[in-house]
């Protein structure tokens, strides 16, 4: 009887425990990102996608296993893994493969593999690890704050060297917002805000590549580079007003097939979303991806530990992040960056973090009722 | 496990949570705003923005009307040709990730100008300057806003040229498009040049006055009937709207969307055809025997109608050669060419009409009811009038009025002039009524008026002398007049004394064979009332020219058919040697110190058909170089209208297949064509059934049937079956009573 009753009990306790709102709406959220994808590309589900879709099956499983683990051997790895990300970033300039001026691959057999996208998992571990260790009631000194800043600034910066600065970015908003949850006092997240805006004055007028000065011009006044820097970001908007509310149908935007959107499977899959799925369909997309961030803070809060807690913020702020400046920019609130759309941009890599960190979200998820 | 906190460590964590899933709550708001802006406030600006991407509306040409000769050849058509067009700032889309070349995608970037010279590698160019032409356009268009459409860069590509662009099509970019045009093609080349003109690319000028009806790179008439009747030839281009996708390429299948946005497509119409009056066959005949003149001109037209049915000037540049770009060196040989091939000498040119111009001064003489025709004034080889001597070409002892244009006597006329019975005021008056000094009215080729000496006019250009009145009595001085106009003026003498509107038009139609326009012949003035009895006089002397032992023309004369005329020897060759320019020409046959000659004349003599005009510059004596091709053209004209059993007529309608031919002949022939007049838009040829059975006229539908009917008419040459025949005929009754002994009918 047990040994047929043990894996009953076992399959019978996987699914009462399964947070089926995360599954929906991931699967919702994939399954859109696909169709969108076929669209931007070919349309006959071939080339790109194929690759696609087999990242997002190994993501897949890498999230049932870290679903099915108990969160807290993440806890006992976080710095060993850590260190580890940190030594394949290392490699990168080493024996990186070199894309279009930039260094950001290893290369796995046939598969290419960014390590820059695995370290936004890891830095989460990791930060989580070291600010739930330390005693929450302990005074903040900025002294405190130094281990963590070392933690973020040295995967930023070897990431920032590819150069892939989006990636840079979206990992220091990740890790400010895990300290400003945590170790900020209210006074210096707004002292941070005023050294980073500072910080990025300075930075425009004597550091930034002139691409990417270009960029903020260019996002303040399309019209004015509509033949070329402003273009895509025009495209862009015409192919999202041009859906108007029910949309032109799946494969039917003619910004999108006719190819005058450029990177609708990169930067600007969401301007081919609401070409074709019109304002209904991008709002209902917009809705899927704001409830699992919210759901993501929501199980923060219920979280049997602190660890658990910090993992669930870090993961909800990675897609917030990844949707907010991806979205934004499309609809022209932001300048043009390279910030993916999460599961609707192509890159393996990308599919593969986001579904590990979906499966960190279903682990905690788990275990937030067996408290102590 | 154990340094993990108790679940109250969560309980500092909530209110900052809390905080964060408003900033989330806020930052969805927004988007979710943002996107109702874009999609449902401004959706209709996306909408009509990203129609403006994907619709390529290209104007569809139309085809060019042809113009055919009076029997339905063609002497301008169409042929298939490619055009190559370039788009001097095309889009650039980097197939790349690269953040710094991404930002270039889409964008668009002028050409380079190694690009540019890639591309005109594969060109023919006929010279440097060509392909400078060439790239320069490209250039100029590639710093301007409309460098991002495709323009026509180059028309009729041979088939190197496309071959060689289409293979490097591909490696070149999307900059490149050859699309498939029509050429202008000429079958007779330079024999109908000046008739046909020619066509090419429109001048920016142009193109400005044009208020948009025509578009960079478009080809219109220059000269002839291309440039005259270009609003008719022309059509109207159509409109085809298409959807292209970002390298401005059609798109297969595209969105349903896109489809519906299409605006609907303008077929274009063609241009209307131009049937002309013009006979090949003649024209090809006067031609021939112009084989050994460098330079001169021809018009013969039927006298009663004005119909032109040759018109012929030579040298002439084929007009397929604009077809093609020519080289500046080329050009240069041209317009510096002491032939001026440029020159219509038919119309565009006056000369001295020499000896042909006594007629006006006999006609000028017999006005003044104290002249009388019939005594005779003695030629001594010259007279003096004025301290001046002027000469005669030689000592012609008595003559009376007939004798002195029968044998070209100067010294008669001087001596009327002198006797002032030829005051400049008669025979200026006489020149005017007989259509000199004004335009004919052809209207083709920047028509020269020609001069007519009048005393106000000599004193504003100083040259006012006594002798000037002599010298305008033979043609010579100041007085001067085109091919056309002797043509036309002959023409009046041999109807009777009605000066025609000559045409060479016969009517424009549809390319489905619908009337547009038909031109029937037009009396410009009607002199008979002034001169019915005077003609009868000058048709004597006229008929003697050639028929006259002592005629200047005797030696020419045809066995065939008695033919009126007149020579004429313009003195240019001297004018030149007092000008100092008596160097011979490096063109063999074309000696400056030759005088022009002229032969006008009409035949048959007593029942005119025709009237052949030829003027042959720097030719010498007008007997020997004009004459002979005179008679070459009145003996194939008369020889092939009376051996042929289809008469030329002015309504034959032109099969549109050889097949067809006789069958349309007689069709049109049948039908009262000289009465039609201008038809509008749809009014159909009662001959016009080009499906329909002939109808049942079985007595003309055959060619025996044909000779049938007309061999009893007394002059073979005039066949029966015109009835605007009929008119011209009645009038000339009169004119009958005297005319010369008639044993010129054909054999």
């Amino acid at each position: 009887m047990t040994s047929i009753g043990r894996p009953r009990s076992l399959f019978r306790r996987i699914v009462q425990n399964i947070d089926w709102v995360i599954v929906t709406l991931v699967a919702g959220i994939v399954a859109l990102a696909l169709i969108n994808l076929n669209s931007a590309g070919t349309g006959d589900w071939s080339g790109k996608i194929q690759v696609q879709m087999r990242w997002l099956g190994l993501g897949t499983i890498a999230a049932v296993i870290v679903a099915s683990l108990d969160y807290r051997v993440l806890h006992r790895m976080a710095y060993a893994a850590y260190l580890g990300g940190l030594g394949l970033l290392g490699l990168v300039p080493l024996i990186g493969v070199m894309r279009n001026d930039a260094r950001r691959w290893l290369e796995l057999g046939d598969y290419q593999f960014q390590p820059s996208e695995l370290m936004k998992i890891l830095l989460i571990a990791a930060l989580a690890r070291y600010l739930s260790d330390r005693p929450s009631k302990a005074p903040r000194k900025v002294r405190h704050l130094i281990v963590p800043f070392i933690m973020f600034l040295v995967p930023v910066a070897l990431i920032v060297n590819q150069p892939d600065l989006s990636t840079g970015i979206i990992c220091s908003l990740v890790a400010l917002t895990i300290l400003a949850l945590t170790e900020l006092s209210l006074k210096s997240i707004l002292a941070l805000m005023t050294t980073g805006v500072t910080l990025f004055m300075l930075g425009w007028a004597f550091f930034m590549h002139k691409y990417q000065r270009s960029r903020i011009d260019v996002w303040l006044n399309p019209e004015a580079y509509a033949d070329n820097e402003g273009y895509q970001t025009i495209q862009a908007m015409i192919g999202v007003g041009n859906g108007g509310f029910f949309g032109r149908g799946v494969r039917q935007g003619t910004q999108n097939t006719l190819d005058f959107l450029p990177y609708g499977d990169t930067d600007f899959p969401f301007a081919v979303y609401a070409e074709e799925w019109g304002f209904l369909g991008a709002a209902m997309v917009l809705i899927m991806f704001a409830a699992l961030v919210l759901w993501g803070l929501g199980l923060a809060s219920q979280a049997r530990d602190r660890f658990g807690a910090l993992l669930c913020v870090g993961v909800s702020s990675l897609f917030f992040f990844h949707v907010c400046i991806n979205v934004g920019m499309v609809l022209q609130l932001l300048p043009v960056t390279g910030i993916t759309i999460p599961f609707f941009s192509v890159g393996g890599s990308n599919a593969l973090a986001m579904m590990l960190g979906i499966g960190i979200l279903l682990s905690v998820s788990r275990s937030r009722h067996q408290r102590g | 496990m154990t340094s993990l906190r108790e679940p109250d460590d969560l309980r500092a964590l909530r209110p900052r949570l809390q905080a964060m899933v408003l900033v989330v709550l806020l930052a969805l708001m927004v988007l979710l705003g943002r996107l109702c802006q874009l999609q449902v406030l401004e959706g209709e600006h996306y909408v009509r923005r990203a129609e403006r991407n994907f619709i390529d509306t290209i104007e569809a040409p139309a085809l060019r009307g042809r113009i055919f000769d009076a029997q339905g050849r063609p002497l301008a058509s169409n042929r298939p040709a490619y055009t190559l067009y370039v788009t001097p700032r095309p889009r650039v889309v980097v197939e790349t990730d690269d953040p710094g070349a991404r930002s270039q995608t889409g964008s668009r970037v002028p050409l380079s100008d190694a690009q540019i010279d890639a591309l005109a590698d594969l060109v023919d160019f006929v010279d440097a300057a060509d392909r400078e032409q060439f790239t320069a356009a490209i250039v100029r268009r590639r710093d301007r806003d409309e460098g991002i459409y495709p323009f026509a860069v180059r028309g009729n590509l041979t088939w190197q040229e496309f071959a060689r662009i289409q293979t490097r099509k591909d490696a070149l970019g999307d900059w490149l498009e050859i699309r498939e045009s029509a050429r202008r093609f000429y079958p007779a080349g330079e024999l109908t040049a000046f008739v046909t003109g020619y066509v090419g690319e429109i001048t920016p000028e142009g193109l400005a006055n044009s208020a948009g009806s025509y578009r960079p790179g478009d080809r219109v008439g220059k000269t002839g009937m291309e440039r005259q009747w270009e609003n008719y030839l022309r059509g109207r281009p159509g409109k085809r709207s298409r959807v292209v996708d970002v390298h401005h390429h059609p798109v297969k299948d595209p969105p349903r969307d896109a489809l519906a946005a299409l605006p609907p497509d303008e077929d274009p119409i063609p241009g209307q055809d131009v049937y002309l009056t013009l006979d090949l066959d003649l024209q090809r005949v006067a031609a021939e025997a112009f084989a050994d003149k460098p330079a001169g001109a021809l018009v013969a037209i039927e006298p009663d109608t004005g119909r032109i049915v040759a018109m012929l000037s030579v040298p002439a540049i084929d007009p397929n050669r604009w077809q093609q770009p020519i080289g500046r060196d080329q050009y240069k040989a041209w317009s510096e060419s002491l032939l001026k091939p440029f020159i219509d000498r038919t119309v565009q040119e006056h000369y001295f009409p020499g000896s042909t111009y006594k007629v006006v001064s006999a006609l000028a003489a017999l006005d003044d009811p104290t002249f009388d025709p019939e005594k005779t004034i003695t030629c001594d080889g010259y007279v003096n009038y004025g301290g001046r001597r002027f000469k005669c070409t030689h000592k012609h002892g008595p003559v009376n009025l007939e004798q002195a244009i029968v044998q070209s006597c100067n010294v008669y006329f001087y001596t009327l002039a002198i006797d002032t019975v030829l005051s400049l005021e008669r025979m200026e008056l006489f020149a005017r009524r007989l259509g000199l000094g004004e335009r004919t009215g052809i209207g083709i080729n920047s028509e020269a008026k020609g001069r007519i000496p009048t005393e106000a006019f000599e004193a504003r250009e100083g040259t006012y002398q006594r002798g000037v009145r002599l010298n305008s009595a033979i043609g010579q001085g100041n007085v001067t007049a085109t091919v056309l106009q002797v043509a036309v003026l002959y023409a009046a003498i041999a109807n009777g004394g009605r000066v025609m509107t000559p045409y060479i038009v016969d009517r424009i139609e549809t390319p489905d064979r619908r009337l547009v326009l038909q031109n029937k012949p037009q009396v410009r003035r009607d002199l008979e009332p002034v001169l019915p009895a005077d003609r009868d006089r000058i048709h004597a002397g006229l008929t003697g020219v050639v028929n006259n032992e002592l005629g200047t023309a005797y030696s020419e004369r045809l066995g065939s058919v008695v033919v009126a005329g007149k020579t004429g020897t313009a003195q240019v060759g001297a004018l030149d040697k007092k000008n100092k320019n008596p160097k011979p020409g490096p063109i063999p046959g074309f000696d400056f110190t030759q005088d022009h000659a002229w032969f006008a004349a009409y035949a048959p003599a007593d029942a005119p058909k025709i009237v052949v005009v030829a003027f042959v510059e720097h030719g010498g004596v007008g007997a020997d170089a004009a004459a002979p091709i005179v008679m070459k053209v009145i003996e194939n004209y008369l020889g092939s209208r009376s051996e042929t059993p289809q008469p030329r007529r002015p309504g034959g309608v032109p099969p549109p297949l050889p097949g067809r031919r006789d069958k349309q002949e007689v069709l049109g022939d049948s039908g009262p064509a000289p009465d039609r007049t201008v038809a509008l838009t749809g009014a159909r040829l009662p001959g016009d059934r080009p499906l329909g059975p002939p109808p049942p006229k079985s007595e003309e539908t055959g060619p025996s049937g044909h000779v049938a009917k007309t061999s009893p008419a007394p002059s073979p040459g005039r066949s029966g079956s015109k009835k605007k025949a009929d008119k011209p005929a009645s009038k000339k009754k009169h004119a009958s009573k005297k005319k010369p002994a008639a044993k010129e009918v054909l054999p």
